[in-house]
């Protein structure tokens, strides 16, 4: 389970403290698939760090199946960042495998999963590539395939198919849905896009513009996959949008 | 041109990729060639211009390129009047220096590493070590000729004019790493000694070994300076110190030349290097 009890932060960057997040109190469930809306610079990604242990909170505390975030306890946490942040010195296998290089696997079993992963990205051929010699939307999938390798109990992911098409987008987000249902693992998710929001989350969570407040959360009980054409789907999306804009 | 282009797709992947290979390379060689044409241009152009100004200035502490190139010869082949070669001596210098600089790196580059993993030691530790680095190397001399003798004084003298600079520029390599990098290894559970070993420093060393590069010129100046001060024979320095007292200014500039044309393959030894350990940055501009 995770909780936030009224998580407040604000950053101090030079003219002033800014409060970037207000108040947030909220329960995840295991299992459960949140996405996150909200406009740009409202505070998304601060929340995710927070959530990681990488950012400390003004006010309020985070909760991971009762305890703090610890980055030294090493919870099985995937964070997939805005940015792909590939180490340019590492080809993508290596990439790929940080995670079970620090649990110290044998390399023979981290390229075995890496290349099993980097298949299912669409990434074959390219094990041996380094990041200056593959595309922006190939970059982001092999961050993502760097946070699925630790098989993760929470995955935090910041707009991970952004830079991506919609071929390969839609590819990914069924991926991302079979993974989930297959170990059940607690998602959080933030998008831009509504449809993506209402294809792929259980529970969606809109944030106000800075600092941000909770101004929707909603469960989507809609069946999957669903049907982006469906009655309900169009109404929840006009709904998002109406607080959107 | 245009029926080559309607044959393009037929062509089978292979071939293709055997083509772009191909063609790479033949984009290599003409670049390559470029490179050298301009420079044996800019060397001509430079030549020619000595000549004329010696020419023109007519003074015979001025010689033009052709006196000094037979100097040159007979300093090559013969050596000097006490008959030291002129290999000989760049050896000497080139020995000075490259132990200089090695100790330089022993000591600069782990100490910039620490310090920049730990920045809170440098800041603590300015006021000591900033006076100590605006100190010029030459300053350095009264107190090397005192406590130093032979060798040892070279290596110090080198020592002190290569250490500032390579410990500053390697801590600031260190310091720069990317804060996204360190969140990535840190959320997968990485120890602090994982992110200095596995993160930081793999992502300073391209700076670092640009820091190795930079500061030979530095290097260079120290051995001259130091070799001109001290009362031995050989050395690039002591070339030109002793031939500049007796006014053979043929022998100087020689010295002067060997000393470029050394700190030169210095250089592009350490590119070339540069070149093969970093290949995944992006290529340089050449
Ligand atoms: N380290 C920091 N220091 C100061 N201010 C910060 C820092 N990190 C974030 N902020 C500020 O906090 C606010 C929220 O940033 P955040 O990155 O969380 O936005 P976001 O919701 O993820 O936006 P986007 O959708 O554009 O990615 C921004 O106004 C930003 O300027
Ligand atoms: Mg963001």
């Amino acid at each position: 389970m995770l909780e936030y009890r009224n998580v407040h932060k604000s950053f101090d960057a030079g003219a002033g403290p800014l409060p970037v997040i207000k108040d947030f109190t909220m329960t995840i469930r295991e299992g459960e698939f949140i996405v996150l809306l909200g406009p740009s610079g409202c505070g998304k990604s601060t929340l995710l760090r927070i959530t990681a242990g990488l950012e400390p909170t003004s006010m309020g505390e985070v909760l991971i199946g009762g305890r703090p975030p610890d980055l030294r306890r090493r919870h099985r946490l995937g964070f997939v960042f805005q940015e792909p942040a590939l180490m340019p010195w590492r080809d993508l296998v290596s990439n790929v495998t940080l995670g079970l290089e620090i649990r110290g696997v044998p390399k023979a079993e981290r390229e075995r999963q890496a290349g099993e992963l980097l298949g299912l990205l669409g990434l074959k051929g390219f094990e041996r590539y380094y990041p200056h010699q593959v595309s922006g939307g190939m970059k982001h999938r092999v961050a993502i395939a760097r946070a699925y390798i630790v098989d993760p109990i929470i995955l935090l992911m910041d707009e991970p198919f952004v830079a991506l098409d919609a071929q390969t987008r839609e590819s990914l987000q069924r991926d991302l849905q079979d993974l989930w249902q297959r170990r059940k693992k607690t998602v959080i998710f933030v998008t831009h896009n509504l449809e993506e929001a209402i294809l792929i989350g259980t529970r969606i969570v809109v944030l106000s513009s800075r600092p941000a407040t909770v101004l929707l959360d909603c469960k989507v009980e809609l069946p999957m996959p669903r049907d982006p054409v469906s009655r309900e789907f169009v109404a929840l999306r006009q709904e998002l949008r109406g607080l959107l804009v | 041109m245009a029926k080559m282009r309607e044959a393009e797709p037929v062509v089978e992947i292979g071939e293709m990729t055997a083509a772009v290979s191909r063609e790479r390379v033949q984009k290599l060689s003409r670049d390559r060639r470029r490179v050298i044409g301009f420079n044996s241009l800019s060397l001509l152009l430079f030549v020619l211009l000595w000549e004329g100004s010696s020419r023109l200035l007519h003074s015979v502490f001025f010689p033009g390129p052709l006196v000094v190139s037979r100097t040159f010869v007979v300093l090559l082949v013969e050596g000097d009047i006490q008959g030291y070669t002129l290999p000989y001596h760049a050896y000497v210098s080139l020995y000075r220096v490259l132990l200089g600089f090695g100790a330089a790196c022993l000591t600069a580059i782990p100490l910039g590493i620490i310090l920049g993993l730990w920045r809170p030691v440098y800041f603590g530790t300015r006021v000591v070590s900033e006076p100590l680095r605006f100190i010029p190397p030459l300053a350095w001399i009264p107190m090397a000729i005192l406590f130093f003798s032979g060798l040892g004084r070279y290596v110090f003298l080198i020592w002190v004019g290569v250490f500032f600079p390579l410990f500053i520029l390697t801590m600031n390599g260190v310091s720069t790493a990317s804060p996204t990098f360190v969140d990535v290894a840190r959320v997968l559970g990485a120890s602090r000694s994982f992110i200095a070993l596995r993160i930081i420093i793999p992502n300073a060393l391209p700076q670092i070994v640009g820091a190795m590069r930079a500061v030979m010129s530095p290097a260079w100046m120290c051995i001259v300076a130091a070799e001109m001060v001290a009362a031995e024979l050989v050395g690039l320095g002591q070339l030109i110190n002793n031939y500049a007292t007796l006014l053979r200014m043929d022998i100087v500039i020689v010295g002067m030349i060997s000393i470029g044309i050394l700190g030169l393959l210095l250089n592009e030894a350490f590119m070339a290097v540069e070149r093969t350990l970093f290949r995944y940055r992006q290529e340089v501009k050449v």
